[in-house]
């Protein structure tokens, strides 16, 4: 009897970690499935503005051609321990300049690494996976043509069980699953442009739709303002602040017309003229460097998502 | 009958100076909080203004947008500090929801003062040039959104 029960839990422990290794198994994207492809590099750097990259991985403060330097370092202390943004510049030793465009294309779609290891959701390629493969590889282009940096980043420092990896995999399997954020408006042309800059590039939801408790964006309340992640490195919650609703709800930005949101992105006065502030500011500065038709398109998208209320049911 | 109605009292108004004090308490600075979230108000009033001719939803008026060019500088320059003590910051105890000052403001590294002039430089340069022109007021803009956001991006935490 004893040994039957000892059998019998060691079949099935063999079994769980049978799925476990099954389910968090990396799935990479193969060379094939990119397109040929010429490089527009001015789609690039519209695209890098888009994303925001430079808010993560430049130098914290930086400004104006400093945003080019994307040296990584950036602390993002969140309830998971703290995340450091990797150094992304074109250094072939401390940055990504050894990278195939099929490895930058697995890092952004897939969350994968050159070798093959989850990368942390604090990178936000749950949004960026949306991106087509033809503006990754113009983005990847832009990105080789900036400035080298020789830093060296540490890891992160995050507590048992988010320090295992391979986890990750589990994750990715109920959560990364492409082109389902945001209702389809395939019939307007600047809806659906905006539809993309926001759940793609822009990964609006990553800060403004709330998450589980797997950090899981709920795709019930799309928009509808979350409690900031971002906690100081210090690990003090009670300055985190709130994430705003930014739904057309009345809780939201419902009293907002699409040229209120097209102005605001683009000088970071709200209609009542107060200005943004945190680290919407950053976001703000990058929009303002796109063209007005796509912050235009962003307010339109923004303004046809379903209104939803700042109140969790 | 009358005792219990005298207990009942006395609870009701033991409880409610309990609840007075508490919320004396809770609200040490409560009046510095509204005065400086009133200034930010002024703020918000007379950008208004010249925001509303920027836009184009007003027309251009040289004398009411020079007044309220020299509104905002003549605010920028006075000396707010007694609104701002220290311990008046969201993470006080009880201040969550009324404050959303980061505590940082008040740290030994604070930009706050650099911040704040940085705006009164930006607003300085809209003060001398808002009555010349709509153009004027447009280009002038962008640079007085930056010296609110300067302090806005450090100091003051996301909110609803």
């Amino acid at each position: 009897m004893m040994k039957r029960t000892l059998v019998a839990g060691l079949v099935l422990a063999i079994v769980f970690a049978c799925v476990f290794f099954v389910l968090s198994m990396p799935r990479p994207l193969a060379e094939d499935q990119l397109p040929d492809h010429s490089v527009n590099l001015s789609n690039g750097e519209l695209l890098f503005w888009a994303g925001g990259c430079a808010s993560c991985h430049a130098a914290a403060g930086a400004e104006e051609k400093e945003l080019l330097t994307l040296s990584g370092g950036l602390e993002l202390g969140t309830p998971f321990g703290i995340f450091r943004s990797p150094n992304i510049s074109p250094d072939p030793e401390f940055g990504i300049g050894g990278w195939t465009d099929l490895d930058f294309v697995n890092a952004m779609v897939k969350g994968l690494s050159p070798d093959n290891q989850h990368y942390y959701p604090a990178f936000p390629y749950p949004n960026y996976q949306n991106i087509s493969f033809r503006d990754l590889l113009d983005l990847r282009a832009f990105l080789n043509t900036l400035p080298p940096s020789p830093n060296k980043v540490a890891d992160h420092s995050l507590e048992f069980p988010y320090s295992f990896r391979r986890g990750l995999g589990l994750w990715k399997s109920r959560y990364l699953a492409r082109s389902e954020s945001g209702p389809a408006a395939e019939a307007d042309s600047q809806l659906e442009r905006g539809r993309y800059l926001v759940n793609g590039p822009g990964h609006c939801g990553a800060c403004h739709t709330p998450r589980d408790q797997y950090g899981g964006e709920i795709k019930e309340r799309f928009m509808a303002g979350a409690s900031s992640l971002e906690v100081g490195a210090g690990g003090d919650e009670s300055s985190a602040g709130r994430i705003p609703n930014i739904t057309p709800h009345t809780d939201g930005i419902g009293a907002w017309s699409e040229s209120d949101i097209a102005y605001a992105l683009e000088t970071g006065f709200d209609p009542d003229f107060d200005t943004f502030g945190g680290s919407m500011v950053e976001v703000q500065e990058n929009m303002a460097r796109l063209p007005a038709e796509d912050r235009a398109a962003i307010a339109a998208y923004l303004k046809s998502i379903p209104a939803v209320s700042s109140e969790a049911p | 009958m009358k005792k219990a109605l005298l207990v009942t009292l006395a609870t009701v108004a033991l409880g409610a100076t309990t609840i007075a004090t508490f919320a004396q308490d809770d609200l040490a600075f409560a009046n510095q909080i509204d005065a400086r979230q009133s200034f930010m108000h002024v703020y918000r009033f007379n950008l208004g203004m010249l925001g509303a001719m920027a836009r184009g939803d007003a027309p251009y008026d040289a004398e009411q947008a020079s007044a309220a060019a020299n509104n905002l500088l003549a605010a920028s320059k006075m000396n707010n500090r007694a609104m701002w003590p220290a311990g008046s910051d969201m993470s006080a105890a009880g201040y969550e929801g009324i404050s959303f000052a980061k505590a940082g403001i008040w740290g030994a590294d604070s930009e706050a003062g650099a911040k704040g002039q940085a705006l009164t430089e930006a607003l300085e340069a809209m003060a001398a040039v808002a009555g010349d022109g709509l153009d004027a007021v447009r280009s002038n803009m962008g640079a007085v959104g930056n010296g609110c956001k300067g302090c806005h991006e450090l100091y003051r935490a996301d909110r609803d």
